[in-house]
């Protein structure tokens, strides 16, 4: 059977079996509705309590109650941007984030922007970081929101959240990051980064898919996002969906449990890989920071190559990967984390996002070169693009 | 996303490569997204008789090379000239819409690579006085 090696964990992961079997009774033996008064009700319950006590011990919430569980990081972006903004338009209408957000981000800004507030969409540099100085310079009296992601999706850069956050509060602004790609890769402690509204999901770190959640300090005020029920504390109504929940609660307490040696071996899969490319594959480049970066996601472009063209060649060879994130691969519109980076088009189409998972080994990762050796060859030899002038 | 024949077809293109010897070379395109270039020897009778791309490109845009290069192959100059987008892409078989662009870009590159001929070939002429 032919050999296939998964390095797309960035878009999503396995369930682990430690998660699986969390959730495993809440599909039919504690099968109430959390909601519910009577016992059945009761013990549904207390495993989203459990759950809820978890992530907060994990992110060191001050208290449970501070976590809202939504279907996905996908919506709690778009409930902290839109219903943080609404509720405080009184104050002012100016948001700031940056232009390398995830879409679900930035699409709820531009939906602001046609209910009449203004965003301010934030450069990054060269190696995808936000630089203090602008930041500084964008706040206004009016900016009640600033949104920056943790840790960026496609080259895997990690902002300066404490810094942002500081500053955020030396303005009287409220701080949300975006931190999906940072859970289980770096420690989050929101009360030291000062953080007052941040973005989780379950499916990047061997949870389930369908579950995420918003931890929202007390004392930040927030438009309900789905009326019709008394659900999380009559934020976000709707029946919890309690498997999920449960397993999402798991997730989070294995990826910071297992976080200091998880990423070693992470870091090592990355070292190995790097050197095999450099030493097997020329006139490659590595976008994103070179150090501040998380070990798991290495982005690269090959020139003279496609980057739709490299995914199905590796596919073919039983390789995954992706060309930026999973949610616009289909598109074949430029990243726009790399043009904000400032690649030039050659380099931006040729980029190719591997992304490690804890269980990915020195062996997959040869397969990997090899394979990848192979198709960048076949497209280099039939590329209309020539290597003229190149070193 | 992909049908099998589309796949196969990116997989082994049987025209890819340069074409020593070419008496015609024709692109369409850009550096920045897509861009086909199209080979051709044409014998004295006016016969294609070798054809090759190149392309630099998704998958399409590689199909859509070795695709052009099939219904040109061993056609007349006339009979090449007739060769279009519709052809093109009804012998690629079923593409997403938003890659139909690619029919257009290889029906360029083969007409450019023909006009490169003639231009060539009157070159040729002048220089021998006829």
């Amino acid at each position: 059977m032919e050999k296939k090696v998964y390095l797309d964990n960035a878009s999503t992961t396995y369930v682990s079996s430690e998660v699986m079997a969390e959730m495993l009774p809440c599909f039919n033996a504690i099968y109430g509705n959390a909601n519910s008064v009577h016992s059945y009700g009761r013990d549904a319950s207390a495993i989203v309590d459990r759950a809820r006590d978890r992530i907060a011990h994990a992110i060191n919430a001050s208290k449970s109650q501070e976590i809202y569980f939504t279907s996905g990081g996908t919506e709690a972006d778009n409930w902290a941007i839109r219903g943080i903004a609404h509720a405080y338009s009184n104050k002012g209408r100016h948001i700031i984030t940056s232009q390398i957000e995830h879409h679900a981000v930035l699409d709820a800004c531009k939906r602001l922007e046609e209910e009449g507030f203004e965003v301010t969409y934030l450069p990054v540099d060269s190696h995808g970081l936000v630089k203090i100085v602008d930041l500084l310079h964008s706040i206004r009296k009016d900016t009640t929101l600033i949104s920056i992601m943790s840790v960026n999706n496609e080259v895997g850069t990690i902002q300066n959240i404490k810094a942002i956050a500081k500053i955020a509060h030396d303005y009287d602004v409220i701080f949300h990051t975006d931190a999906v790609q940072a859970l289980g890769a770096i420690k989050l402690d929101v009360q030291d980064m000062e953080i007052d509204a941040m973005t989780l999901s379950a499916h990047k770190i061997h949870g389930p898919k369908g579950v995420g959640c918003l931890y929202l300090k007390n004392g930040i005020r927030i438009e309900n996002l789905l009326e019709g029920g008394s659900q999380e504390r009559g934020k976000r109504g709707g029946t919890v969906n309690v498997p999920a929940v449960a397993g999402f609660g798991k997730a989070t307490e294995i990826a910071v449990r297992d976080m200091s040696i998880n990423q070693q071996k992470l870091r090592n899969v990355r070292e190995y890989f790097l050197k095999q490319v450099g030493d097997n594959i020329e006139l490659v480049s590595l976008n994103g920071h070179p150090l501040q970066k998380v070990n798991g996601i290495v982005n690269l472009s090959f020139d003279m190559v496609d980057k739709e063209s490299l995914l199905m060649l590796l596919d073919m060879e039983g390789i995954a990967v992706s060309a930026g994130s999973a949610c616009t691969a289909n598109s074949i519109e430029q990243s726009h984390v790399l043009k904000a980076m400032g690649l030039d088009d050659e380099k931006a189409n040729g980029a190719i996002r591997f992304s490690f998972g804890k269980n990915n080994s020195k062996h997959d990762i040869d397969h990997c070169v090899e394979a990848l050796k192979k198709s960048v060859e076949q497209l280099r030899s039939i590329s209309a693009l020539t290597k003229a002038g190149r070193k | 996303m992909y049908s099998n024949r589309i796949l196969n077809r990116f997989k082994s293109p049987e025209y890819a490569g340069g074409l020593r010897g070419a008496n015609g070379t024709g692109r369409a395109g850009n550096e920045t997204s897509d861009l086909i270039k199209i080979y051709i020897l044409v014998s004295d009778e006016g016969v294609i008789e070798r054809v090759n791309f190149k392309a630099y490109g998704g998958v399409c845009t590689i199909v859509a090379g070795d695709c052009a290069c099939e219904l040109i192959d061993g056609a007349s100059l006339e009979e090449a000239l007739r060769v279009n987008n519709y052809s093109i892409l009804q012998e690629m078989g079923e593409i997403p819409e938003e890659r139909e662009y690619v029919g257009n870009l290889a029906e360029e590159a083969i007409k450019n690579a023909i006009e490169d001929y003639y231009k060539k070939r009157e070159k040729e002429l002048k220089k021998q006085g006829k």
